[in-house]
């Protein structure tokens, strides 16, 4: 009887920002206990790593060297283009982007629950982080983060079935939305016209509508187009750019640039 | 006195069922991850009625929505309702052989799922693949083994 009482109130009360405080501390305390059960296997990694060879690790060295040098290289043209592009914008009157800032954090679990895509990350409200804020992967975008702890926090994936965010297509301009289908490695765009001009491969960019994802982030690649005469839309599914599944580390936005809008809605 | 109950051993076996969820399972496979949580629970409800109940239930389904990040109480409702199943029939179940206990326990497990599927519609989080039935499936595998563990546990520390 207690119990269903129990139940009844948490319905109720599921907006309660104690109810939401609790759930951000449990967010810290089931990292630290998932962190105490894989100490053994992360101990066991660590030893393994220290143990490397040398010629393992100069290739790695070189390696890095090498990709810091094309980096670097594309670096001074995108500094070049960035003052150019600020000129442009001087010139149109139009708000100056201001660059983003970015946290690295180390994803450290995922959800056990296999309806949804949501990561755990080490990083939480004393780093910055606060709910809403876009996650990004190497290769673009991977999701945003929907609950802080004090040292961790929750980041949804952009693949989650409930998860949606408005896009762009990089060649046309075309806006779309970009719905999760719970499925890692798909996107699915819905609602686009059969006439529409949309093509396999594709780069969907995050469109900075909505106010939630900064403008121009890659989120997606066109992997077919599907247009059957009589249907008045288009089938169009997108895989994502970065690998959701693979990779460690990820990098969150704590403060986007100038010309995106604040967050107004709740996921 | 408590400390002769040893009631202790109930609620920690329960917390080791809790902490499998954590361990980490790649994206593709976590829906074939047996639900030793629940399995846990109908043992427990199983052989000490009288100890372990709804609220135990309840307590289960919340800490299960806590390490998922879910809205508390989506999981509970189901597992209560399994609970009291179980408390109405135990004594008939607790004559059946492991077979029949297993298929007893599927039912529960569907049962469970199935409320916490109704849930999750109501609340508009995403609902479970169908692939998750397949984790019933070994969930209801795990029921055996997971039967003579706490069974030996039980005997051992002579929790009553």
């Amino acid at each position: 009887m207690l119990s269903v009482l129990c139940l009844v109130s948490l319905f109720l009360l599921r907006d309660h920002p104690r109810l939401l405080a609790f759930q951000r501390g449990a967010t810290d305390a089931v990292a630290v206990t998932a962190e105490i059960i894989l100490a053994p296997v992360d101990g066991w990694n660590r030893l393994v790593q220290s143990f490397q060879s040398r010629a393992a690790l100069q290739d790695e060295v070189f390696r890095l060297q090498q990709e810091n040098r094309v980096l670097k290289g594309q670096t001074q043209r995108l500094v070049s283009l960035l003052s150019e592009n600020a000129r442009y914008k001087a010139l149109l009157n139009s708000a100056r982007d201001i660059e983003d800032e970015l946290v690295a954090a180390q994803i450290t679990s995922v959800s056990p629950d296999p309806a949804r895509h949501m990561v755990m990350l080490d990083k939480g409200s004393i780093d910055g982080l606060r709910e809403g804020q876009p996650v990004l992967g190497a290769e673009g975008l991977m999701g945003q983060i929907v609950m802080v702890g004090q040292h961790n926090s929750r980041a949804v994936l952009i693949t989650d079935s409930a998860h949606a965010l408005p896009v762009q297509v990089n060649r046309s301009g075309l806006r779309a939305i970009a719905e999760g289908s719970g499925r890692i490695d798909q996107l699915v765009i819905r609602h686009l016209a059969a006439t529409t001009d949309i093509r396999v491969g594709d780069l969907l960019v995050t469109s900075g509508l909505g106010g939630r994802f900064p403008h121009g982030y890659p989120v997606a690649r066109v992997t077919d187009v599907t247009i059957s005469p009589g249907d008045a839309f288009a089938v169009v599914n997108a895989a994502p750019s970065s690998a959701l599944d693979r990779g460690r580390f990820v990098l969150v936005v704590v403060r986007e640039s100038a010309d995106s809008i604040q967050p107004g809605s709740q996921l | 006195m408590n400390k002769a109950h040893a009631r202790w051993v109930i609620y920690l076996t329960l917390g080791f069922a809790l902490v499998w969820m954590l361990l980490p399972f790649s994206i593709e496979w976590r829906s074939l991850r047996p639900d030793i949580a629940s399995l846990a629970l109908f043992y427990w409800v199983l052989a000490l009625p009288h100890r372990v109940g709804i609220t135990t239930a309840f307590a289960v389904g919340i800490a299960q929505d806590l390490i998922e990040g879910a809205p508390l109480g989506l999981s509970s409702p189901g597992l209560m309702l399994a609970t009291l199943l179980l408390l109405l029939s135990y004594q008939r179940i607790r004559q059946y052989d492991l077979l029949q206990q297993s298929l007893v326990v599927l039912v529960l497990l569907l049962l469970s799922a199935g409320i916490e599927q109704w849930l999750r519609n109501g609340v508009n989080v995403p609902v479970m693949p169908l692939e998750a039935l397949v984790g019933l499936l070994c969930s209801t595998m795990c029921w055996i083994p997971v039967r003579a563990i706490l069974r030996q546990s039980r005997r051992y520390y002579e929790v009553y």
